[in-house]
């Protein structure tokens, strides 16, 4: 009982780990920005393709290593998309309305589910878990696929990273002044364009980081972005959006909340996580963790 | 947004209706003819343009952005189609009527949970889960079907009680699609236009002012809410017997996405943009179906550009246009 108990648990928090990734990127752009960017899942997406192509180039001899670079080579790409994204369309919707802008991100998304329908097509494919990551682990009477423990360890990795960064380090702190009071950044000599586009770079690559990490969990279609981004957008919505502590509880009791939920009312899976939004905006309308602006 | 304020209350509103029954009259010469390809396509069309005038009122008229709208279509198609199969006596109006019910009694649910609690991108996101609830629901359900969808919805015969017409007879269904879609679409011009209309629309400039002068906006935001879900169900609730399926995708977030594209790319701010909308939105699909990806970058690319460049859509381009041709008539008959 209680080694079910863990794996459920287990499950949940991979679940929930893979979440954040994709959140942690959704919620830095909307804490400066003030946009919820639709279109995040469409570039972990294009992130995802990117790193399928690479180690396709392998003929099959994916060692974890590679599988990293992949994945990184995939952020270095969909990074660069970020800066002509911003360039193009962000930027503009400085004065945009909120849902209207929402919409325009909603369009990015549709560019993007064109562009990977036209260059990789619309069949299913996907990336083999490397050698040392398709293995399991019992401990406890707990079954543990590696590759779920890497997703996890990465999760953990890639919320740490940022909350060290935006908490502790000096570019950080520069972030977080320029989300609460950007004109009076700017009249301190602080770069405020320059820290939006920085950014918002940084949110893409972490999608197409995370496209890359999660590869081989799914199959990929064009159908992968908006199934992401929903989750996400439960996830950061929950925590506070702009929050990246919230986000991370939030996919966590989220998780949680999956997982069990697919154990014990195997009937309704996915309902629990609709439920379990609802319930927690019911009771706290701004989220988890309720501060204004991005930390 | 001036032309709000005046709403064309002038000597020319004659000209609009003389154009709407053109209009009419066009849509019914269709089945004379069309293909059987093309009268579906416009039978959907037609649903598809009351689903999106009946979003406007909340999305256009009220200001809020619902992306939970296809939840309450389902809702309507599901409802309609599964009270025809398990009671095959009740009168197809009946049925209809119950299917926009249904709508309300969900969309009254909704608006108790996401319209009291949250605004803005909150709104949005809350509407969002809702509504996937439902698609998930729907998906689960085996009395409708689970993800395969119901089929065999048969086109049922209308009792007007001094006599009945059997609406599987050749063409007599998308007649009365016709029908149905303009009576309800005008009784949604008579609430845009009417008292209520006009509350919502200052609600939407201002809801703080409109609190002030004693106006409860939240009250008035759900009956926006509920409004919008009972025609948005009605339209869903033709649908069923139209296509003769119905699969839970008419319940998913992406469905919830095409009475907002239509609003956007017609102008959301004109009772009859969604409709300008739906039409240049249902060509262009048709028009990039065979391309896989085409259709999607087509539709991104409009878009952004609307949101960009042209926040009125369509319509506001062709109101300016409409309004220098008055002019230019006007100095005429001076």
């Amino acid at each position: 009982m209680l080694s079910d108990f863990g794996l459920v648990a287990f499950n949940g928090l991979a679940w929930a780990m893979a979440v954040f990734i994709v959140a942690a990127g959704l919620t830095l752009v909307f804490g400066i920005l003030h946009v919820l960017n639709f279109s995040h899942g469409g570039f972990l997406m294009i992130g995802a393709y990117v790193s399928h192509d690479l180690l396709s180039l392998l003929d099959g001899d994916v060692s974890t290593i590679s599988y990293i670079g992949a994945a990184l080579a995939g952020g270095v790409v969909v990074g660069v998309l970020g800066y002509f994204v911003d360039r193009l369309v962000l930027r503009r919707l400085k004065g945009v309305e909120e849902a209207y802008s929402l919409i325009a991100t909603y369009a990015l998304l549709l560019l993007c589910v064109g562009a990977v329908k036209m260059i990789w097509g619309v069949n299913f494919m996907s990336v083999p878990a490397p050698e040392a990551l398709s293995g399991a682990l019992f401990y406890q009477g707990v079954f543990m696929p590696t590759y779920s423990m890497f997703v996890i360890g990465c999760g953990v990795a890639v919320f740490l990273l940022l909350d060290i960064w935006i908490r502790r380090s000096r570019t950080g702190k520069l972030v977080q002044s320029v989300a609460a009071d950007p004109w009076m950044c700017g009249l301190l000599g602080v770069n405020a364009p320059a820290m939006y586009t920085a950014v918002v770079v940084i949110s893409f690559a972490l999608a197409g980081l995370g496209g890359g990490l999660l590869a081989a969990n799914q199959s990929l279609s064009p159908e992968l972005g908006g199934h992401y981004i929903i989750q996400a957008f439960g996830v950061i919505i929950v925590g506070g959006i702009g929050n990246i502590r919230g986000a991370f509880l939030a996919s966590v009791l989220l998780g949680l909340v999956v997982s069990f939920g697919t154990v014990y009312v195997p009937e309704y899976p996915g309902i629990f996580f609709y439920l379990a939004i609802v319930a927690i905006l019911m009771f706290r309308p701004e989220g988890l963790i309720k501060q204004k602006g991005l930390a | 947004m001036m032309e709000h304020s005046k709403r064309h209350r002038d000597k020319y509103q004659g000209l609009p209706l003389i154009l709407m029954i053109l209009v009419l009259a066009a849509i019914a010469s269709v089945p004379f003819w069309a293909g059987g390809g093309f009268i579906f396509l416009v039978g959907l069309l037609l649903i598809q343009t009351l689903f999106a005038l009946s979003y406007n009122i909340l999305f256009g008229l009220t200001g809020l952005v619902s992306f939970g709208q296809a939840a309450l279509f389902a809702t309507g198609a599901y409802a309609t189609a599964y009270l025809m199969r398990t009671v095959p006596d009740v009168p197809f109006l009946l049925a209809l009527l119950a299917g926009g019910l249904a709508g309300g009694v969900i969309a009254a649910l909704i608006s108790v949970i996401a319209l009291r609690r949250a605004s803005g991108i909150y709104f949005a996101i809350l509407t969002l889960a809702l509504g996937q609830l439902v698609y998930t629901m729907i998906g689960k359900s085996t009395a409708l079907g689970r993800e395969d969808g119901m089929t065999g919805i048969a086109r049922p015969v209308l009792n007007l009680f001094l006599f009945e017409v059997d609406l599987s007879v050749g063409d007599r269904y998308f007649f009365f699609i016709l029908a149905a879609c303009a009576f309800v679409a005008g009784l949604l011009w008579w609430v845009w236009y009417g008292r209520i209309g006009r509350v919502l629309y200052a609600i939407r400039q201002d809801p703080e002012r409109v609190n002030f002068l004693g106006v409860n906006v939240q009250r008035y935001r759900e009956i926006a809410f509920i409004i919008s879900g009972v025609t948005t169900a009605f339209a869903g609730a033709l649908l069923g017997p139209w296509q003769q399926i119905l699969t839970p995708e008419i319940a998913d977030w992406s469905y919830s996405a095409l009475p907002i594209l239509m609003c956007l790319l017609g102008g959301a701010t004109y009772y009859w943009g969604p409709a300008v909308g739906a039409v240049l939105f249902v060509g262009l699909s048709h028009a990039t179906r065979m391309m896989p990806g085409i259709s999607e970058l087509l539709i991104g690319v409009v878009l952004l550009l609307v949101v960009l460049a042209v926040p009125g859509g369509v319509a506001a381009g062709l109101a300016r246009i409409g309004k220098s041709w008055r002019r230019s008539t006007e100095e005429e008959s001076i």
